[in-house]
């Protein structure tokens, strides 16, 4: 039987301040004009609570880009979801800050690029890292939640106590330290971003101590390095089994990289019915449950936990969006995960000279 | 960090919150919910930063006369012990 969907990704707008050489957005991003309305935004929120979503996560690019945010917010939360705001910080004052949450805001997620202001501002190719920290500030004068998230990579792993420490200085309740994924823009950067193997093992008993110091104070959460794992991610907890994506324009996405899959065709809320989607969309059923699978993944005994892996990156690394995870190491095309960690420099003392980064460019 | 003292005032943590269709209540928090029935319901549902840990007890012996007073106590304390590890609770 078809499960409730528990969370929806609601990316808001595609236009960014920032220009993160590891930007997780689609290679296509969505123009202004092409936004969907408060309106049918408003209505989607009823329709996902009424289906059984617990969670919005209002996402972008930049959700506060978008002047009717409050609008937004007010809106799912009247709807009965729990409205989480995943930002970068610029764009809000303290008093636009204290609006969002009388609108009832209950979880803001502000990203960090770095530690240090140079480095950080560096990745994100602006100056945003002071306001990051203005911004923590404030949050902690509301009482909602509060989850620093930390993007994590080659050029910053080595000082990640250090990162760790600036972190828990801002007194979050939760604290994500996230590898790289590379699809999208991350994979135009991969050389100057792939963390060493030495790099990764050593960020993972960093991890785990700091977890254990900050029990019951900060709690730490990870996205893993998959080139480096054995086994795939389970990629959005299973492809169209928990969460939908909506778009900028409306369409509604089982990921937020799903468009890269060029056999697929999305349906827009504009026209159709969250739930109608969910049920019947062909998008949500092509790689749902387990008929899709390949071998190995078909007979694997992992395969109800991490279902095959990520169909986008199966696409982009093997031309196949039907195939294992290249990250798995049981993958049958495994070996391009090995040759692309055969390109990285074991020295991570060497960091990518500004001429090789590719900046985010944002849309108009 | 101090344990559950009688003059705790339990409370639901930052950013957690009461959700869900009223058949199935779930607290909600980053990332995740819980469902709570029974007795954590109660519990949880007394907890509402005004009361203390020992009115709190005193609120659960009274509604649950039939149970061991100090079994009632100790299984409190170590609930909303846990909730708080998890940050769904503060006191």
């Amino acid at each position: 039987m078809l499960s409730n969907p528990l969370a929806l990704i609601a990316e808001i707008t595609h236009r960014c301040p920032l220009h993160c050489v590891y930007c997780s957005n689609p290679i296509e991003l969505a123009s202004a004009k092409a936004e969907l309305p408060k309106d049918d935004w408003l209505r989607v929120f009823f329709e996902a609570a009424k289906l059984g979503v617990l969670h919005v996560h209002l996402t972008g690019g930049e959700p506060l880009a978008r002047t009717d945010l409050h609008d937004l917010i007010a809106g799912a939360h009247h709807a009965g979801l729990y409205t989480n705001l995943i930002t970068s910080g610029i764009g809000i004052s303290r008093e636009r800050l204290k609006e969002l949450v009388d609108a009832g805001l209950d979880h803001i997620q502000l990203s960090f690029q770095d530690s240090g202001a140079a480095q950080a501002n560096w990745i994100a190719g602006t100056k945003s890292h002071a306001r990051k920290i203005e911004l923590a500030g404030w949050i902690k004068e509301h009482r909602i939640a509060f989850t620093a998230n930390l993007v994590v990579h080659r050029q910053n792993l080595d000082h990640l106590e250090e990162m760790i420490s600036f972190l828990e200085g801002l007194r979050p309740d939760r604290i994500e330290i996230a590898h790289t994924q590379y699809y999208g823009w991350a994979l135009k950067n991969r050389a100057a971003l792939m963390p060493a193997r030495a790099q990764v093992d050593n960020a993972v008993k960093i991890v785990a101590s700091a977890a254990e110091r900050l029990k019951g104070k900060i709690r730490i959460d990870t996205v893993v390095a998959d080139y480096y794992a054995r086994y795939p991610k389970p990629c959005m907890g299973g492809w169209g089994r928990q969460l939908i994506l909506i778009d900028p324009a409306g369409r509604a996405l089982p990921c937020h990289a799903a468009g890269v899959i060029p056999e697929l065709t999305f349906d827009n809320v504009r026209e159709r019915s969250l739930e109608w989607i969910w049920r019947e969309s062909g998008a949500f059923q092509k790689f749902r449950g387990e008929s899709w699978m390949p071998e190995p993944c078909r007979s694997c005994e992992r395969r109800s936990e991490d279902f095959g892996g990520c169909r986008c990156q199966a696409l982009l690394l093997t031309g196949d969006a039907s195939a294992t995870d290249p990250a798995c190491s049981l993958a049958p095309s495994h070996l391009v995960i090995e040759l692309a960690l055969l390109e990285v420099p074991i020295d991570t003392a060497s960091v990518a000279p500004k001429g090789e980064w590719i900046y985010r460019v944002s849309p108009k | 960090m101090a344990g559950l003292l009688d003059s705790s005032k339990p409370r639901l943590a930052p950013g957690c919150r009461w959700g869900g269709a009223e058949a199935a209540r779930v607290v909600l928090f980053p990332e995740g919910a819980i469902r709570v029935q029974g007795t954590g319901q109660r519990i949880l549902e007394l907890c509402d930063g005004d009361r203390t840990f020992s009115e709190l007890i005193a609120q659960l012996q009274q509604e649950y006369s039939e149970a061991d007073a100090i079994v009632i106590r100790a299984d409190a304390c170590r609930f909303l012990e846990q909730l708080r590890e998890k940050r769904i609770v503060d006191f």
